[in-house]
């Protein structure tokens, strides 16, 4: 009897349908480039968030600080795995002297892990940490902001439809036809000398809001596009006219009937996203209008060893360190890349039209 | 037919006229004194300020402004770039912004139209044999790598490029522009008397012209190719399935000949559709790809208006704006009636809607 009972309460467990949500796990769980491209997010978030400073506690010295010994007597920054004194200054004065004097007595060494950033000599490895934390800030703050207002006013378009739905749909088009980028640089360079020193009580890096708000106000016509076509095509179900038969309001409805069918397909855009707004502040800081020096982001480690528009550096072949293009390259890619198929793999877990 | 083609032209000079009033909007607001151009902005008295603003126009309430604004622009004159102002006999003077955003347009255009047919010089064959052998090794090869190119910033292709290919095997010059048309005595001669060091001597030629523009044409269409070859795949694959394809096969077309003069066909229409589409993202990475391999296209003379010591030069911004802007207008109508007149049925739906642009964000 009691074996009986524990069987059927068995049976039953088994039978319950899965929710939405663990059938979508379970469907990203096969799919083994998502798991990946999930695993070295999470390593990526780490290594920005807490990993950064509990490296720079590791070696004993933080992105901006200077080792002019990781740089050649010829102005060569030290390519990968340099290990160099722990000091701000060269000791002596010969500038004729081919190699740099050994400092003083017991200067300490340190670790450089992928070389000196440029003439300054600074810790690229742990700058490419924290440009990624900056980029990563920028295009996180973007994505949340572009699909918030898209969130709104995507759903009382597709919800209300009538004039509502033509100012913005038009708006979108009107918007969507122009060229972004050179919107953003124009916007980024003439419109933000209050802005840009924005940083919530230091919380954030001086432009990191400034980019946010900037890219997410440029950007959130897809996302508000995406949710007026789903809205649209909800809206006339008969579940939310069950819902208005029983004299429930319009914000309701909204609410708990339609935002919930939302979310799936924005999460795996929200993830694609943010891999764009990574592209941007990348472009946006190389082209001068975005995060600006001394504070590190992928798009100003890019334009290090380029320059920037007004001085260009020349190629010297003495001088120039491929390293310093090569990593944040590296860096910026295997970013998006990762963002871009892990994106990829929620959307399909989440799509109900793929097979169960 | 004729009322959808007049609707069409009609919406983009609406759209042309907005696009005045937001660029003249950014001129009123900018926080930039074009007075500063004239006169000395730390030392001039009120009066030469105010007398700075009554030359340059800039005292007169907005609405005048704007009629003067759009009524020089109808008369294709752009006002001058503002740091080569000068105030001469009474009448203000300086290079017309026109003449630069028209040579810049051209350097724009010999980059973005040379990589297009790159792109599709190289996308098209791809995309047509990974469909013709769905899943073989060639089919997942161009999958996984126009997965990595999608993920791929064209400033680091460009930049890699550069470095590598450019400057340090030197198989290709890794910066500069030379005009097709090759440079005349007198610029030569000027450039020897006058230029400061590290400017190079203005060159010219088809051929340099081509040799200048390999490696930017290379990292333009290594952005879009990936794009495009899954387009043609895509499309190539619904096509092999119609009907009429299985007719050609059962009267006994040659394979080559089903695939090129049946199918593909009917595949490329939406493709050369979608260039035109693309412009406003071809505009902006074209940016990148002149700032990076300094090409004094549009991008890059934005950029540097943008960025210049003395303060925004403004005319210049406001015309690469219109300039850019307008062309995406254009194209965007081209790419409406070469629809049409693929398809006359789209006149009859309201068309893909003037200016809508895939949901891709750039």
């Amino acid at each position: 009897m009691v074996a009986e009972a524990q069987y059927f309460e068995e049976q039953s467990e088994l039978a319950r349908p899965r929710g939405e949500w663990a059938l979508a796990w379970q469907r990203l769980k096969r799919d083994r480039v998502a798991v990946g491209c999930g695993i070295f997010l999470v390593f990526l978030l780490f290594a920005v968030g807490p990993g950064a400073p509990l490296y720079g506690k590791i070696v004993g010295h933080g992105p901006n600080d200077f080792f002019p010994y990781a740089v050649s007597v010829g102005l060569r920054p030290a390519g990968p795995f340099t290990v160099t004194w722990a000091t701000p200054e060269i000791a002596g004065d010969d500038p004729f002297a081919l190699k740099h004097p050994a400092p003083p007595q017991g200067t300490p060494k340190t670790l450089l892990l992928l070389g000196a950033d440029s003439q300054l000599g600074r810790d690229e490895f742990l700058r490419i940490l924290y440009g990624g934390r900056v980029s990563l800030e920028v295009a996180v703050g973007a994505a949340l902001v572009a699909i918030l207002i898209g969130v709104t006013l995507g759903s009382l378009a597709g919800y209300f439809g009538g004039w509502v739905d033509a100012i913005v749909s038009r708006f979108t088009d009107l918007v969507m036809a122009f060229p972004l980028l050179l919107f953003l640089v124009m916007i980024g360079s003439l419109f933000t000398h209050g802005i840009q020193d924005w940083t919530l009580h230091g919380l954030f890096n001086q432009g990191v809001i400034e980019l946010v708000l900037i890219i997410g106000a440029f950007t959130w016509f897809y996302p508000a596009r995406l949710v007026r076509g789903q809205i649209q095509s909800l809206r006339h179900r008969e579940f939310v006219d069950a819902a208005q038969m029983v004299g429930a309001r319009d914000s309701r409805i909204m609410r708990t009937h339609l935002l919930p069918h939302v979310i799936p397909p924005l999460l795996a855009y929200g993830t694609l996203l943010i891999a764009t707004n990574i592209m941007i502040e990348v472009g946006v800081t190389f082209l001068g209008a975005g995060i600006k020096l001394p504070t590190a982001s992928w798009g100003s480690l890019l334009a290090q060893t380029w320059g920037s528009i007004l001085n260009p550096n020349p190629f010297n072949p003495a001088t120039t360190q491929p390293w310093l293009t090569l990593c944040p390259s590296i860096a910026i890619f295997l970013a998006v890349f990762a963002l871009n198929q892990f994106g990829e793999g929620l959307r399909e877990a989440t799509d109900p039209r793929t097979v169960r | 037919m004729l009322g959808y083609i007049l609707r069409r032209i009609a919406v983009a000079f609406v759209l042309l006229w907005i696009l005045s009033v937001i660029t003249f909007v950014i001129y009123l607001k900018v926080p930039a004194d074009p007075a500063g151009f004239l006169v000395d902005m730390q030392h001039a008295s009120p009066a030469q300020i105010a007398k700075a603003h009554h030359i340059l126009g800039t005292d007169k309430p907005a609405v005048v402004q704007y009629g003067h604004y759009v009524w020089r622009l109808l008369h294709g004159d752009f006002g001058v770039s503002w740091p080569t102002v000068v105030f001469f006999n009474g009448v203000v003077q300086g290079a017309p912004v026109g003449q630069m955003v028209w040579k810049a347009a051209l350097v724009t255009a010999s980059l973005v139209l040379g990589a297009f047919v790159l792109l599709l010089l190289v996308a098209v064959p791809l995309g047509t044999y990974a469909a013709t052998r769905p899943r073989s090794f060639v089919d997942r090869l161009t999958l996984g790598l126009s997965v990595a190119a999608i993920s791929t910033h064209p400033l680091v292709v460009g930049l890699l490029l550069q470095l590598f290919v450019g400057n340090k095997w030197k198989l290709f010059p890794a910066s500069g522009y030379c005009t097709v048309s090759h440079p005349s005595a007198a610029s030569i001669d000027a450039w020897k008397r006058f230029a400061p060091t590290g400017v190079p001597e203005p060159c010219g030629g088809i051929g340099a012209w081509a040799d200048h523009l390999v490696l930017p044409w290379i990292t333009f269409a290594l952005f879009f190719v990936a794009l495009y070859m899954r387009i043609v795949r895509a499309r190539m694959l619904e096509v092999l399935d119609e009907p009429f394809i299985r007719t050609a096969r059962a009267k006994g077309a040659s394979e080559l000949r089903v695939i090129r003069s049946h199918a593909l066909r009917n595949a490329i229409a939406p493709v050369v559709t979608m260039t035109a589409m693309d412009a406003g993202m071809a505009i902006g990475i074209a940016m990148y790809i002149e700032t990076v391999f300094g090409l004094p296209g549009l991008g890059r003379t934005l950029i540097r208006a943008l960025a210049g010591f003395q303060g925004y030069d403004l005319p210049v911004i406001l015309a690469v704006t219109l300039a850019a802007a307008a062309a995406i207008i254009f194209l965007n109508l081209v790419a409406d009636l070469v629809l049409l007149a693929l398809d006359p049925t789209v006149a009859r739906r309201g068309g893909r809607g003037a200016f809508r642009v895939l949901g891709r964000a750039a």
